[in-house]
């Protein structure tokens, strides 16, 4: 049993966010690798990074378009690290972040009469309900019947696609309207502004120390740390495994959910189907980039979100494609993670922070 | 174990044998016609799905099939351009497909670094990339063909449904063929699957570990190319960004519903070309009027149901995704 | 391996004008340059892409081919940028608002109202939203609108005449995208009443693809179907959704014998693989009218409201030697019908 904790522990120190070194030398090892690839196409690169990074840092509206692009990748970024700690590959984040979106949004233009601060707190609620029954439908198979999370996530994703899109241009369409969307939100259920700030990332950030908290240091975490650490352990320890995954995938789901509604409540105000393409992935991206640490995700967010903010002004004034970006990404999370650097600056390997497919 | 699967994969095959029977009793053009086409949705999707089976049966877990599909297909557009040869092109791929593997195993066998990063790090590569220097405007100078074969499409049914394909087609169900073989009737396939179960067993019995995982994700890797080639080459002829539409992701499902069996993940691609296949019958038809959407996500829905009905425990390769380290138990 | 990507880019640009256009550089070298841009000495245009890119061999690419030629003819100057998240369409547009463009091209009807939100912000600015149906009074936005019904009712109306088999498919990208819609029912009306004239029965079937986000880059998908069709003896297709269609009626051009009908502008040049089976494609004069309206605004006849651009079939090119003198003919009169609104189409805008 004492080895067990011990063990424990020793996964704790493992996630922790590390030396902030390691990964500001891999941001600038890949924009120096990135110039390159811009000299050569006859770009200017210095010319690109300034107009990138003044216009995703440089002003205040800056940071808070920034901050408004952070907001749901900090959530579904959350989402897929609860699963990764519990042992699950969630690749269904996607899927859960849509039904969250639609949820949301239908509770936001569908319900009325309601006060404000009800009806805001109910349009979340909405969102992380209908997320979690999506990661629930895969918690329970993966629980009780055995089948694997990344086949059911995966078929997930495109099974919400479908309803969700069903829904969007049939019953909860936008009336005389051409496209396919629902009505707009009330303004009263709109998320408020905290100055040029939205409120939404400062939710988003506040869940993040929450989940920091739970996972370090309570039992629940305790819980979800060691069914993903080792099945068996956790069998030893009296801790149930189906149950623990089971909620750890829906947690998850729910966490993505509200990823989505705090997009529809705070950005968007409406749901489109085209409005949250790709968040769900660049959650995985952003996950690993803050090695599965739940405060560690979010200056992961901010950069990713302040690239993607900054990538048209990119384009605009120095003829950079905004495809720049994702190359950008794949670097960074290389260098981030190969062992060069990281074994450089401090003592640890960082291997399996997932571990494969099952226990 | 073994037998029980087998057992219930012979009432699969029985099942589906009786009602093909039915349906080519109705009509025996459109049932042929379903499952050529049927084929053609699923031979992606299968060798894909090698691309994974490969990897895990020997200990790496590679997310990063959708990356290498997409890289591949890409150079094999643009080097059959530029040498004005299919063959070189496909070539090429797959020369790609064994780079974009060894970065995989340099990342996750010598740097022992998390294999599910190193996967993902293949995927925004490659989008990056191809996005970045996609350029429009470009022809093939040829396509891989239809080549029935000789006397064998001649036969009823399996004729057209297996013999009326391109070079690429036949090469992928040799290749599925022998990697069956293989992996479970060769040394070779033996010592893969110890060193993917239990590497230190297979260490101390002489095996080299890493050398195995570098060979077995390389020879991986032409497969991506291979599919990657079939996709571009011989499918569609031409190229566009997110060219693979997610396909290295649906590989994933399949080989997980194929048992990390080769034979097993075809049966499952089938089953979902099937679906597809099936799905647009019934809009060719017409004769049932249901929105778009959910005749789309109906090969997902049958899967799942299936998975959940049947599945069982699904048990991967035990080493999968730990770097292996000597003195390790 | 850089280097080879580059020789591939030497090779390849120099295959058309117009991929060397847009591999050079994403600005256009014109009599005037952008730094005389919000000056009087300068007629500057800005062309903000959809989700999707300048060289997407259809409605974007369309748009900045017109803005490029409007430039050249005003001796002005374009630009692009290029919108990678919907949600951004605000905040491209006020890219071109902020430095004093002339006229703001916004391409796709997803971006309609933040175009006309960006007008009231720009009230000196012209804006041009192609795809997008004004119906506001903003005086400075002009809607650039096509009928795709009747391109696509033109287009099966052909189809009816030139098929043996009786049998005519179409693969089609999202049915929830009103101008895909469009074409999709215009197409399938054009085939009813050919069927009508001719006095037989033709089996028309269209199938969409099943939404997602790949709806319009599929072409795997697109590929198959449409072999599906061919194997089931369909002799005519009409590929309609971006890549997607793209695909069906490349995999055509194998099949000696089919034909396919491409679709939004010429695909005769944007989609080469496709020439042998390539009849023709049904039409949305994109680049016309965007050219035509940036003229416009730059004299200063250009009208609030909306312009309904020119809809047809493109040219036959080489396959004018497979329809006949007579089907020609008929396809003209039907053409004009069409045009004039004399026949309507009957299908719900």
């Amino acid at each position: 049993m004492s080895k067990l904790i011990d063990e424990v522990k020793d996964s704790r120190r493992k996630y922790d966010v590390g030396s902030w070194i390691v990964p500001i030398i891999a941001v600038v090892t890949a924009m120096l690798v990135a110039s390159v690839l811009m000299m050569a196409q006859g770009l200017d690169p210095m010319l690109a990074y300034k107009s990138l990074f003044t216009t995703a840092f440089g002003s205040s509206e800056g940071i808070a378009a920034t901050l408004g692009k952070a907001t749901p990748l900090v959530l579904s970024g959350l989402a897929v690290t609860l699963g990764l700690r519990a042992g699950l590959f969630n690749i269904g984040v996607q899927g859960q972040l849509l039904t969250g979106a639609l949820a949301s949004a239908w509770a936001g233009y569908a319900l009325t009469n309601l006060p404000p601060l009800v009806h805001i707190a109910l349009a979340l609620a909405f969102g992380f309900f209908f997320g979690a029954i999506v990661g629930a439908i895969a918690g329970y198979l993966k629980a009780f019947r055995g089948v694997h999370e990344v086949i059911t996530t995966i078929m997930l994703n495109s099974i919400v696609m479908g309803i969700v899109d069903y829904l969007a241009s049939n019953p909860f369409k936008e009336p005389d309207q051409a496209l396919t969307r629902t009505p707009q939100i009330l303004d009263s259920v709109r998320l408020p502004m905290f100055g040029n700030f939205p409120s939404g990332f400062f939710l988003a950030a506040a869940l993040a120390f929450l989940m920091w908290w739970i996972l370090g240091f309570t039992t629940t975490g305790f819980r979800f740390n060691t069914v993903g650490r080792n099945r068996f352990a956790a069998w030893y320890a009296g801790i149930s495994y189906k149950k623990t995954i089971f909620f750890a995938m829906l947690f998850s789901g729910g966490i993505a959910g509200l990823g989505g509604a705090v997009e529809t409540l705070g950005i968007t105000y409406r749901f489109e189907p085209a409005f949250n393409l790709g968040l769900g992935f660049d959650g995985i991206t952003i996950a690993l980039l803050g090695r599965v640490h739940p405060v560690g995700i979010i200056p992961g967010a901010i950069l990713i979100g302040g690239m993607r903010a900054g990538a048209a002004n990119m384009q605009f004034d120095a003829g950079v494609a905004p495809e720049l970006v994702d190359l950008l990404l794949a670097m960074i999370l290389f260098f981030v993670t190969a062992p060069l650097i990281s074994r450089f600056f401090k003592n640890s390997s960082n291997r399996s922070l997932t571990g494969g497919w099952g226990n | 174990m073994i037998t029980l699967i087998k057992r219930r994969g012979s009432y699969y095959f029985l099942a589906v044998t009786l009602a093909t029977l039915y349906l080519y009793s109705q009509s025996a053009n459109i049932t042929t016609s379903v499952f050529s086409i049927a084929v053609t949705f699923a031979m992606p999707l299968a060798l894909a799905a090698m691309v994974g089976i490969m990897c895990e049966r020997t200990g790496i877990v590679n997310i990063g099939i959708e990356g290498t599909l997409l890289l591949s297909s890409f150079v094999a557009f643009y080097v059959a351009i530029a040498a004005k040869s299919i063959v070189i092109g496909f070539l090429v791929a797959m020369a790609t497909g064994v780079a974009m593997s060894l970065l995989l195993a340099l990342m996750s066998v010598t740097w022992k670094m998390d294999q599910i990063i190193a996967g993902t790090i293949l995927n925004i590569l490659a989008t990056g990339l191809t996005s970045f220097f996609y350029i429009q405007g470009n022809m093939l100078p040829n396509m891989f063909r239809q080549k029935p074969i000789p006397g064998l499409s001649n036969l009823p049914f399996f004729g057209d449904v297996l013999f009326k394909h391109g070079l690429l087609m036949y090469i992928g169900f040799v290749v599925i063929i022998t990697l069956y073989y293989g992996l479970f009737h060769t040394p070779w396939g033996l010592r893969t699957r110890a060193v993917g179960e239990h590497p230190s067993s297979a260490d101390t019995a002489g095996v080299s570990v890493s050398r195995m995982r570098y060979v077995n994700v390389a020879i991986a890797g032409a497969i991506g190319g291979l599919c990657g080639s079939y996709l571009v080459l011989e499918l569609v002829g031409s190229w566009n960004r997110g060219f693979t539409a997610g396909k290295g992701f649906t590989a994933l499902a399949l080989m997980i519903f194929g048992r990390w069996n080769p034979m097993g993940a075809l049966a499952a691609a089938m089953f979902f070309g099937l679906a597809q296949a099936g799905a647009n019958q019934l809009m060719i038809n017409g004769t049932v009027n249901i929105p778009p959407q959910f005749v789309g996500i109906l090969p997902y829905v049958m899967t799942i149901i299936v998975l959940a009905i049947s599945a069982g425990k699904v048990r991967p390769p035990a080493a999968e995704g730990q770097p292996y380290e000597k003195g390790q138990s | 391996m850089f280097k080879k990507f580059k020789k591939i880019a030497a090779a390849t640009a120099a295959a058309g004008l117009l991929g060397l256009a847009l591999s050079a550089c994403s600005t256009a070298e014109k009599a005037a340059t952008e730094a005389d841009c919000g000056t009087e000495k300068a007629f500057c245009i800005g062309v903000v892409t959809d989700l999707g890119k300048v060289d997407d061999k259809s409605f974007n690419q369309a748009a900045w081919e017109g803005a490029l030629a409007g430039a050249e003819s005003t001796g002005g100057f374009a630009k692009y940028v290029e919108t990678t998240d919907s949600k951004d369409y605000a905040k491209n547009i006020a890219l071109f608002g902020d430095k004093g463009y002339n006229v703001i091209v916004t391409v796709g009807f997803l971006m309609a109202e933040a175009t006309v939100a960006a007008a009231a912000k720009y009230p000196d600015v012209k804006f041009v939203g192609v795809d997008q149906f004004n119906g506001t009074d903003a005086a400075n936005v002009t809607g650039l609108i096509f009928d795709e019904d009747r391109a696509g009712f033109l287009a099966g109306y052909l189809a009816g005449n030139l098929t043996k088999s009786d049998k005519i498919g179409g693969v089609l990208g999202m049915k929830e995208v009103p101008p895909v819609r469009k074409f999709g029912e215009g197409y399938e009306a054009g085939i009813a009443y050919a069927a009508k004239e001719l006095g037989k029965t033709i089996k028309s079937s269209v199938i969409y693809h099943a939404a997602g986000d790949t709806a319009f880059n599929d072409p795997a998908w697109g590929a198959s179907t449409a072999s599906q069709l061919l194997g089931q003896g369909f002799d005519v297709i009409f590929g309609a959704g971006g890549n997607t269609g793209n695909g069906a009626i490349t995999k055509v051009a194998q099949t000696a014998g089919a034909f396919c009908i491409g679709v939004d502008i010429d695909q005769w040049n944007t989609v080469p693989e496709a020439q042998p089976c390539l009849v023709t494609s049904a039409e949305k004069k994109l680049v016309k009218g965007v050219t035509d309206l940036v003229i416009a605004a730059k004299d200063g006849t250009i009208a609030a409201g909306n312009f309904v651009g020119q809809v047809g079939l493109s040219d036959y090119h080489d396959l004018a030697s497979s329809v006949s003198q007579e089907i020609q003919d008929k396809v003209s009169a039907i053409t004009e019908k069409i045009i004039s609104g004399e026949l309507a189409t009957g299908v719900k805008p």
